[in-house]
């Protein structure tokens, strides 16, 4: 860029003689404003102020955007408020890139123009509207260059300088400077374009890794979206809100977020005072209706007076002061479930459209999450619910022992598990302690369970043995629509006598219970019998036993003896290892053991649920 | 979201079922671990071959390493059916964690248990 003198392809030279030290001062200056900043409207704007007064009363530069259209993007003017008027009036009547307005011209032919003397006639011939040929009558439009802004061999925009009223016109030997002050600001808003796609990018490669992280690390649904708000700011934006839809289809603000606390307590003031409507015509709502992203890149004043709905509402739209908008649907799996608003606001990076892809990338791995930690969300409670249902709330307390019980669930697998426990009174001074586990997971599992309990309950109220305790509940699961809904249970009938109790122990296709021994030692309990629900008729036996004082007897489902890691299971002997501590062990402390035995032979995650459950005689006897 | 638990193994490389016809039989040979993710697969190939294409359907369980009782319910499923079709139906033994819950569940005595997939049934 080291091109003060005129190139050979220039039409004319900088005139040296006649504004050589105008023209000097400005080209320096110029050069200094546009290698010192890589965000385009920012140059612009300096570059526009530079040119007044010194080469132009009014100057005016305009881009041509992706789309084709052509769009002002600095406006400067030594008459107070005629920039801020002329901004308004081409927002309301853009140019029209196929009419012979100078500056469409130019942009279509790459050539600069030179308007030496503009008459009425000549202006109203090119107004986009008779309001605009007022305009530029009325502001006495008098003289205009029209210098072309080409990087690359590309024609970018074109820089107008006009001189109104009573100041001198343009004369030939002006043309040279305009056009270079156009072609080194062509260079800066090239490079900038380029450097912005490079960080585009790599911002949205980076931004989007970062993005699936965080969403797919969290199932919290509000939380979810409270990192996606926070994610965003201020790499892609100054702000970011997330707007969802709610049970009752009312929008709901879930997050906004901005790096300055007070300007976040002011968006929420204007969230709370004047909060968006499903039926609003334009924002988030619209988009959540339609589905379709909008996109905002020019937000004159007057736009934001029409949507204010009170001079407080446009008290606050102003402080947020926003320069471009962006919302974006988010998408479930079949439906909108909310919108993505992200603002650029003050000196931030200005959100244009190049940026649309990445916010609706955003928006619809958002919409996964969201939907995702949803039915998360809704499964756990229901699986919680339904499995406190299905567990006793407390265990009883039986004469002369102490009883106790761990449940856990496997995994992540949110469902509901199909083991079970319970303790109960069976008449005569005896008491049952059953532990089982149904086949399979979820709403199935859940209701053979409940039928298990209930069925042994009952069984056990009538004075039923346990071996006919078992053979009811046979009847009932068979009884069951589903086919081949089996059961595996272990019933042990707990009866005080005087400084032992007396055990009797009915297995139905589950593992055997463990009798621990005061030195650590243990052995299995019963005999195996037939599970439940599927083979007919099923052969089942009771062994009577005795425990002592010291000792500890612990029920298991398969869970426990199966925690593994890769190929190597804890199995019996595993379990039996992690017994031996039992007699310098509370019940609860060897339970506790037990239970993170398991979980660490399984490397921290269990395949199938857990249930223990353990009965100790009392030290003292009474 | 919920994460399976055996990242990156399908359900057909945890499971895999070989199915073969012999004058006298249907034996589907077991390969792998056969719980709640591959019990399905075992379902699903039940359903789709001709097991009562001959008068025997054998379960060849000596490839395989783990079952759970999801595992058991389907072999015992297949039992069910093949007596109500009045077709002899037998096992072969699998590895110490498939005998042990097998007998666990007291069903090694009441399932025909074979050597060998080609034994001839007595």
């Amino acid at each position: 860029m080291h091109e003060q003198t005129a190139r050979k392809e220039d039409p004319v030279g900088v005139n040296v003689h006649t504004d050589g030290g105008v023209a000097m001062a400005l080209l320096l200056e110029a050069g200094a404003v546009l290698s010192s900043s890589l965000d385009p409207s920012t140059t612009m704007g300096q570059v526009a102020e530079l040119t007044v007064p010194r080469l132009a009363d009014l100057c005016v530069i305009d881009l041509l955007d992706r789309d084709g259209s052509i769009r002002d993007v600095a406006v400067a003017a030594s008459r107070p408020g005629l920039a801020e008027s002329l901004e308004t009036l081409r927002f309301e009547h853009p140019l029209d890139p196929a009419s012979e307005h100078p500056v469409a011209q130019v942009i279509r032919s790459g050539e600069p123009m030179l308007l030496e003397q503009m008459s009425n006639a000549l202006l109203t011939s090119f107004a986009q509207g008779s309001k605009h040929a007022r305009f530029m009558i009325a502001h006495g439009y008098r003289s205009a260059i029209v210098a072309p802004l080409v990087a690359r061999g590309r024609t970018l925009g074109a820089l107008s300088a006009l001189r109104l009223g009573e100041s001198p016109p343009y004369e030939s030997s002006d043309l040279g400077l305009a056009c270079e002050l156009a072609h080194r600001a062509a260079l800066a808003i090239d490079n900038a374009r380029l450097y912005s796609d490079l960080k585009r990018v790599q911002l949205a490669e980076s931004f989007m890794s970062e993005a699936s992280r965080v969403l797919a690390s969290s199932l919290d649904y509000g939380e979810t979206l409270q990192r996606v708000a926070r994610l965003a700011v201020p790499i892609v934006a100054s702000w970011c809100a997330v707007d969802v839809l709610n049970e009752n289809g009312d929008i709901e603000r879930v997050a906004i977020h901005h790096p300055d606390p007070e300007m976040v307590a002011l968006a929420e003031r204007l969230n709370r005072d004047y909060s968006l409507s499903r039926d609003d015509p334009t924002g988030a709502p619209e988009v959540i209706r339609t589905g379709e992203a909008r996109i905002y890149t020019d937000i004159p004043p007057d736009a934001l007076a029409d949507y204010a709905r009170d001079n407080e509402h446009l008290r606050l739209l102003a402080a947020i002061g926003a320069t471009a908008v962006i919302i974006v649907p988010m998408i479930g799996a079949d439906r909108i479930t909310g919108a993505i608003t992200l603002i650029s606001s003050g000196q931030g990076r200005r959100l244009s459209a190049e940026d649309l892809p990445l916010a609706e990338r955003l928006a619809r791995r958002a919409g996964t999450a969201v939907e995702n930690a949803r039915l998360y969300t809704e499964r756990s409670r229901i699986a919680h619910t339904l499995q406190q249902a299905l567990l006793p709330a407390s265990l009883p307390a039986l004469p002369g022992a102490q009883v106790r019980a761990r449940y856990r669930a496997a995994g992540e697998l949110n469902e509901v598990g199909g083991d079970f426990y319970d303790v109960f009174e069976a008449g005569g001074e005896a008491w049952m302690l059953v532990i089982g586990d149904v086949c399979g997971k979820g709403p199935r599992a859940a209701g053979a369970t409940a039928l298990a309990r209930h069925t042994l309950r009952a069984a056990a109220l009538s004075g039923q043995s346990p071996t006919r305790m078992l053979n009811m509940l046979h009847r009932a699961l068979q009884t069951q629509p589903a086919d081949a809904d089996l059961c595996t249970v272990c019933l042990v009938r707990f009866q005080r006598s005087e400084e032992t109790a007396h055990l009797r122990v009915a297995l139905a296709g589950h593992p055997p219970p463990l009798l621990i021994d005061k030195d650590g030692e243990s052995r299995q309990l019963g005999k195996p019998g037939t599970l439940l629900g599927v083979l007919d008729p099923i052969e089942v036996h009771e062994v009577s036993e005795e425990i002592g004082p010291g000792q500890t007897l612990l029920l298991y489902t398969d869970g426990v003896p199966e925690a593994r890691h890769g190929d190597e299971l804890l199995g019996e002997d595993g379990l039996r290892r992690l017994c031996h501590p039992a007699p310098k062990l509370s019940l609860d402390g060897l339970l506790d053991h037990i239970e993170r035995g398991a979980l660490a032979h399984a490397g921290g995650s269990l395949r199938d649920d857990l249930a223990l459950l353990a009965l100790r005689l009392d030290k003292t006897t009474e | 979201m919920t994460p399976l638990p055996f990242e990156g193994v399908g359900a057909e490389e945890h499971l895999r079922i070989e199915v073969r016809t012999t004058p006298d039989r249907v034996v589907l040979e077991l390969h792998g671990e056969l719980d709640l993710l591959g019990a399905p697969l075992l379902q699903k190939q039940i359903d789709e071959t001709d097991v009562d294409a001959r008068g025997i359907l054998v379960l060849d369980l000596q490839g395989l390493q783990f079952i759970d009782s999801a595992g058991l319910r389907v072999i015992l499923a297949a039992h069910e059916s093949a007596r109500q079709r009045g077709q002899e139906f037998a096992l072969t033994r699998g590895g110490n964690q498939v005998q042990r819950l097998l007998s666990v569940a007291g069903v090694d005595e009441r399932l025909r248990i074979i050597a060998s997939p080609d034994d001839v049934l007595v």
